[in-house]
């Protein structure tokens, strides 16, 4: 008898010969518009969605693992690839955590600076979404305007700490480094220059008819929804909750600030869109009310808390037992209390949280790291069906995900 | 990287004399290299702003290919981790000859910070790697400079290299 | 005979210690402290059986028995307003207590509080899936699943989500070290090429400090590259390459010269554009 020679199906776990007519399609973990490695299986009928089933984990590098093996200090750099387009946002939530696990608390100035790095990369982070989503959408020009003012945003910050992408730019304790001598007024010219220019990107994009063609009641988030998977950030605030955490639960000083959180009731990708648009007005809003509070600040930079913090360089490198603390602290490191703590912040991405378990000893217990991102893509399984196949890009696109903060 | 086995002095490493015809095809392959998008993690953020308006990637005469078959070279930006490791290596078989690998950022050149069980060590391990490009993440200007050392490579080789076996990792 | 070396937790532990040091613990608080978690707790205690409750770091942490997370985590939901779930994982004891702590992490958007629920199950117990009432556990059930081991009951599709389908072991236990046992290490060279190629490759350089003697000859100092593998150990270079970066002599056709050669020498640098 001849055998047959069937072509063997390559993927695992699916049945190719199926008695209704969907295609199966894998949206593969090198894809352009996949916004890093997802990889999503998706059963079409015709050009509808059927079913779809994201896949993760193909940038999975264990960070979890890394922090239970890696001192609080050393593990700071580490939290820079999670979330890699706005880095100190995960630096600040870290440190946030571990100050909160040890009791302490930055002083002012340390603050102050934190925050104003925090809004440059809440702007950076929404430049960012808005290029990618528009170019994935079919908006080119907007890729290239919108990486133009991100240049100027990431040479505010190369002149702060040296480094465009991954910052490291706070410590456990306050910053490292003061604001180099005109930061402020090349600050305040960034403003004005980004300021216009969203009014321009405005202008191409909200009523544009083709925009919001693609954009209007696509990946509609019902509220329900929402809450029971875990939405933070924008998808939760898109879809009618007034909910930012800078807002309803304060952390740093913005509890002084004076700022709006814009929220939309429309639950789709337009009412998404205009949300972060806001959103960017309303950190250019905070960063002007920063400038004149830092200027008002004492110059001190790191908490006094000698147990666990070093002291500033000056003394480290002319007193004695400066350099023997700050040789024990690197080498042994920190011993912080025993005890959990669950610190979350808000990313530009949704709540970013740490939870840190202590034991006592230099190294954590276990270092969770909540990311918004990873319900975000697990939503797609929910969302996808019933869109068409040109909806899964914008859908992606507009959810704002990040692959290093998924995986991690 | 990886340990190998493999003779780097099999050519003599002596220069290769270079025919007007090889010099000619030589210059069109490398003023035209067609970039696979393959963006990893962090690097990729950086590979995006080399290609955006301030470090114009276009200007070397790439444009970045979204299908392995049309791509000539694949810029390995970010980390390769042990799952997509077997696909790193399906997207390099599917690229048609001559191609080249450039190897961008700490992660893909030795696995970087991430000493880990889940990270591929080198993305040589996998692929036949040409340029090594070092940082974390790199500055576009780094990516631009390894552009051009390709290119030189490229224009140092002979047209015919195809003919050649390529090694296997 | 080498020295025995314990195997339960294999993570990295500080060298010295001071044995004089007595680390404090975070203060907790009682129930009394905050009103709301006061009702909250009082609510609590006549459903279920709370065996121990506290505020830490502005948390109240409520420990139940394991069987009842289902029930604690819906009642919570639907007559506490907690109505998110942000977190939900496991903390590896089983060394020290032979178990998992299992937490779940609940918000309440309009008491604007956290609580975190815990239990305490044994290695190979198995839980109850809380994915009807919060679908954000169906993936972290899965993930804790894949990290530790934790087996969940009524979970429509508990499969590995972060590793590969066929990896061995689960990572973030304490007795997998961190850099993986042997059949991580040669996982990708198994996989694409097979294990005879296994020698060809090499193992991994795991070693941060890894110098190879190679180095001067093979990778290329800015401004003096030279071709792969030439001897330069001797001071013997080839001559200078322009910083030019461009073909030596520039691109010739059939004899006739096409582009010119860049003499950085006689480059002039503009003042204002043209």
């Amino acid at each position: 008898m001849q055998q047959v020679n069937r072509l063997k199906p390559f993927f695992e776990n699916i049945n190719f010969e199926r008695e209704d007519n969907t295609m199966v399609v894998n949206f593969g973990p090198q894809h352009p518009s996949a916004h890093g490695q997802l990889r999503l299986i998706l059963e079409l009928q015709g050009e509808e969605i059927v079913k779809a089933v994201p896949t993760i984990g193909y940038l999975h590098r264990g960070m979890e693992k890394m922090g239970e093996n890696m001192m609080y200090n050393e593990f700071l750099p580490t939290t820079d690839r999670m979330d890699y387009i706005a880095s100190t946002s995960n630096n600040y939530g870290f440190a946030l955590a571990v100050e909160q696990l040890l009791g302490i608390e930055a002083p002012r100035r340390a603050e102050v600076i934190r925050t104003m790095l925090l809004e440059l990369n809440r702007i950076i982070s929404h430049l960012f979404w808005l290029a990618t989503h528009a170019l994935d959408v079919g908006a080119m020009s907007i890729f290239l305007y919108a990486f133009r003012e991100r240049e100027f945003a990431m040479d505010l910050m190369e002149d702060y700490c040296g480094a465009r992408l991954t910052h490291s730019a706070v410590r456990i304790g306050g910053v490292p480094l003061d604001l180099p001598q005109n930061w402020c007024e090349d600050l305040t010219k960034f403003i004005g220059i980004l300021s216009e220019e969203i009014d321009k990107y405005e202008g191409l994009l909200t009523q544009n008819r083709i925009w919001r063609m693609r954009l209007e009641n696509v990946g509609i988030i019902t509220p329900e929804m929402a809450k029971s998977w875990g939405c933070s950030g924008v998808a939760l605030r898109g879809s009618g909750f007034q909910w930012d955490l800078r807002k309803e639960m304060p952390y740093g000083i913005y509890g002084e600030l004076d700022f709006d959180i814009p929220y939309s009731t429309s639950c789709d990708s337009y009412g998404r869109y205009k949300c972060y648009m806001q959103e960017m007005r309303e950190s250019m809003k905070i960063l002007k009310q920063l400038i004149p509070m830092y200027k008002g600040s004492e110059p001190q930079l790191m908490a006094h808390a000698p147990e666990y913090i070093s002291a500033p360089k000056e003394d480290i490198m002319t007193q004695n037992y400066s350099l023997m603390q700050h040789f024990v602290l690197v080498t042994q490191g920190m011993r912080p209390p025993k005890g959990e703590v669950y610190v979350a912040t808000e990313s530009p991405k949704g709540e970013l949280g740490y939870m840190i378990v202590s034991d006592g000893t230099p190294y954590a217990y276990k270092m969770k790291l909540r990311a918004p991102s990873f319900w975000h893509t697990g939503l797609l399984e929910d969302l996808l069906p019933g869109h068409q196949l040109a909806d899964v890009v914008t859908i992606i696109g507009n959810l704002n995900i990040v692959f290093g903060e998924i995986d991690r | 990287m990886a340990q190998h086995k493999v003779n780097y002095l099999a050519n003599g490493g002596a220069p290769i004399v270079l025919t007007s015809i090889d010099k000619f095809i030589n210059f069109g392959r490398s003023n035209s290299l067609w970039p696979l998008t393959y963006g990893l993690a962090c690097c990729a953020i950086e590979m995006m702003a080399t290609g955006a308006s301030r470090y114009d990637f276009d200007r070397f005469g790439t444009i970045f290919r979204a299908s392995p078959r049309q791509a000539d070279v694949i810029v390995i930006a970010g980390t390769l981790t042990k799952k997509h490791a077997e696909f790193m290596r399906r997207l390099y078989d599917q690229m048609p000859d001559p191609k080249w690998v450039i190897s961008m950022g700490s992660c893909a050149n030795t696995g970087g910070m991430f000493n880990t069980y889940a990270t591929v060590q080198g993305a040589d391990r996998v692929v036949p790697v040409d340029i090594y490009l070092p940082g974390c993440a790199p500055r576009p200007e780094t990516l631009q400079y390894a552009l051009m050392m390709l290119q030189k490579k490229i224009r140092r080789e002979p047209a015919s290299k195809a003919i050649q076996r390529k090694r296997l990792v | 005979m080498r020295a025995y070396s314990p195997k339960q937790d294999v993570q990295k532990k500080s060298y010295y210690n001071d044995r004089f040091h007595v680390v404090p613990h975070l203060p907790r608080l009682n129930v009394e402290a905050d009103e709301q978690f006061l009702s909250d707790i009082d609510v609590l205690k006549q459903k279920f059986t709370v065996l121990e409750a506290y505020i830490e770091n502005g948390h109240l942490v409520v420990w139940i028995p394991a069987k009842e997370n289902l029930k604690a985590v819906k009642f919570l939901k639907e007559k506490l307003a907690y109505d998110m779930m942000m977190e939900l994982s496991a903390i590896d004891y089983i060394a020290s207590k032979g178990g998992f702590d299992i937490f779940y992490e609940m918000l309440s958007l309009s008491k604007h509080k956290r609580i975190r629920v815990k239990c305490f199950i044994e290695e190979k117990e198995e839980l109850f899936s809380v994915e009807s009432v919060f679908k954000m556990a169906n993936w972290s059930e899965r993930e804790m699943y894949d990290m530790y081991g934790v087996k969940v009951k009524n979970h429509h599709n508990l499969k590995r989500i972060l590793m590969p389908d066929d990896w061995y072991d689960h990572p973030l236990r304490k007795t997998y070290p961190l850099q993986g046992d042997e059949t991580a290490a040669w996982y990708e060279v198994d996989k694409i090429f097979g294990k005879e190629a296994r020698d060809t490759i090499g193992p991994e350089i795991r070693d941060g400090a890894a110098i190879d003697r190679y180095d001067t000859t093979r990778f290329a100092r800015l401004g003096h590259e030279v071709p792969f593998g030439v001897d330069i150990t001797d001071g013997k270079e080839p001559e200078h390459t322009p910083l030019a970066y461009q073909e030596e002599g520039g691109v010739g056709l059939f004899g006739v010269r096409i582009i010119k050669e860049l003499d950085e020498n006689k480059s002039v640098q503009l003042k204002k554009r043209r």
